[in-house]
């Protein structure tokens, strides 16, 4: 080989020579993530990992080159990285310091707000509906309803498990990998949270309804503390075993918290060992956004779907708490604003709830009410997660 | 970006995904409620139950008007006051007074002899 043919060769190996269009948005669009999320805070946690990741994935290389680099080339460093998210590795491990880091006294003293939780699992279904009517085979239909829960966990762990390879339906049509957009698009509501659902919020309830002052919440015995997780662990694992890596993860790290003599294993699965995959699981999502695999029709479809389902969910809570007001006595009535926090993202939309009623009046704290429906959609959409998997294998 | 014909057919609902749709939605429904029934008549329960154990015990049962209710704002202040103590946040000084002596080098860069005002002086 003279020395024209190995700089060539060399040349070929750079990224200037492999570089196509579809790479290069991709990296820009990853660059004003990064930018977002730093100059704003927007969500710094979950979209610094994840933008970095669409830079790296994005950086074109040979793919014929004898080394493997890339996150889809078996046996490459990132796609090791990626199996956790192939196999719904990291949604349980979440899932497991989530639980540990969770209070469910607010459910547990006040076990009502858990329909809330139930009503907002409305948004899935009927995006799974609207998807096949988009043409979406019924696996790949599942997998994007699932983004209306707003946990990327979740919409990762169902999407791992039905739509992440190139292969048939029971239908005999083709499924394809969706692990990139769904997990993007449900991280992205999750970040838009605060900015999605006040103007729903804003519009299902009326100024008086936004007023409504709910009851105290009562203290919750130590027993009950850990009963709950018990009974929630087996009756959810008996309906829909399918879920069973989510909410056993889930209830197992929050028997860890409250049986109160595993604090070690419950700070360190809340705090280091969460860090840790919520590194992993950002990056690589955002790593799996490789041009030719994420610039697709289908991924803007996706989005939008994606969004309607949050909305409606976000909807159907806010509905639902106020047609149980009709049927409870005036002072147990519910803030119809704590209705939206009934999806899955924790805490953020109880948060937002939260701050939609101070905004009316500064001395009403619906954090601690809004809690509950957040904790219940959790737990609802990993049911829904675990019933779908299990209608369609 | 790869071109993909999108359809918008609503034949394409078939019973089975109905079934799934009405079916998942009723299932994680009344999974939740029976959570909501057991979890409310637990309460009432255990209640019960710590007034049968007080009675056997022969210490004075606590009925409803005996029961100490508190806000929200008193138990967030309790809390709050528990934490602190437990956190050793509270001011606790060590009654031990220090010099501490800070020894400087020579330069003269930080030399009044060489200083700014010096000069100025003379100016």
């Amino acid at each position: 080989m003279n020395t024209l043919q190995t700089l060539f060769s060399l040349w070929e190996d750079t990224g200037f020579h492999n570089a196509n269009w579809g790479n290069i948005g991709m990296i820009i669009v990853g660059m004003i993530l990064l930018f977002l999320s730093i100059r704003y805070s927007i969500k710094p946690l979950l979209l610094i990992p994840l933008s970095v990741g669409i830079v790296l994935g994005n950086i074109p290389f040979f793919h014929e080159a004898a080394y493997h680099i890339g996150i889809y080339q078996d046996g490459s460093v990132l796609n090791y990285l990626f199996l956790g998210v192939l196999k719904g590795i990291y949604p349980a491990l979440i899932f497991l310091g989530l639980g540990a880091m969770t209070d469910l006294s607010p459910l547990i003293s006040n076990p009502k707000l858990m329909l809330l939780g139930a009503a907002a699992q409305i948004g899935i279904f009927a995006t799974f509906l609207g998807a096949m009517v988009f043409g979406f085979p019924m696996p790949e239909s599942a997998a994007i309803a699932i983004i209306g829960a707003a946990d990327g966990n979740t919409a990762i762990f169902l999407t791992s498990q039905v739509a992440n390879t190139l292969g048939t339906s029971g239908e005999g049509m083709a499924v394809q990998s969706l692990i990139g957009p769904i997990a993007i698009a449900a991280y992205l509501y999750m970040a838009l949270v605060p900015v999605i659902q006040p103007p729903i919020m804003k519009l299902l309830t009326t100024k008086k309804e936004r007023l409504i002052r709910m009851k105290p919440s009562r203290t919750v015995s130590r027993f009950e503390k850990i009963l709950f997780p018990l009974l929630g662990l087996l009756l959810t694992a008996f309906v829909a075993p399918a879920s069973l890596p989510l909410l056993g993860m889930f209830f197992f790290g929050n028997i860890l918290k409250e049986s109160g003599l595993t604090k070690q294993l419950a700070t360190t699965a809340s705090t280091i060992m969460i860090d840790i995959v919520v590194i992993l699981i950002g990056f690589t999502v955002g790593a799996s956004t490789q041009a030719d695999v994420f610039l697709k029709w289908q991924s803007l479809l996706i989005f939008i779907l994606g969004a309607v389902a949050f909305m409606v969910a976000t909807a159907g809570g806010v509905v639902f708490a106020k047609v149980m007001n009709l049927f409870l006595k005036k002072e147990n009535r519910i803030n119809p604003l704590v209705g939206a926090a009934g999806v899955a993202a924790i805490p953020d939309s109880a948060k937002v709830a939260h701050e939609m009623g101070i905004k009316e009046d500064p001395t009403n704290h619906l954090i601690n009410h809004a809690m509950a429906p957040n904790i219940a959609g959790l737990i609802g959409s990993a049911i829904t997660a675990g019933l779908l998997l299990g209608f369609l294998f | 970006m790869k071109m993909m014909s999108i359809t918008f057919d609503f034949t394409l609902i078939d019973n089975y995904s109905i079934i799934i749709t009405v079916a998942g939605f009723c299932i994680v429904l009344a999974t939740l409620s029976l959570s909501v029934c057991f979890f409310t008549q637990l309460h009432s329960l255990l209640d019960i139950m710590a007034k049968r154990k007080l009675k056997k015990q022969g210490s004075a049962t606590h009925d409803d008007t005996q029961k100490v209710v508190m806000t929200g704002e008193e138990n967030a202040a309790i809390a709050t006051a528990l934490y602190l103590f437990f956190s050793e946040l509270h001011d606790e000084e060590k009654y031990v007074m220090t010099i501490r002596k800070v020894s400087r080098t020579y330069s003269p860069w930080n030399s009044k002899i060489y200083g700014i005002w010096n000069t100025m002086k003379h100016w």
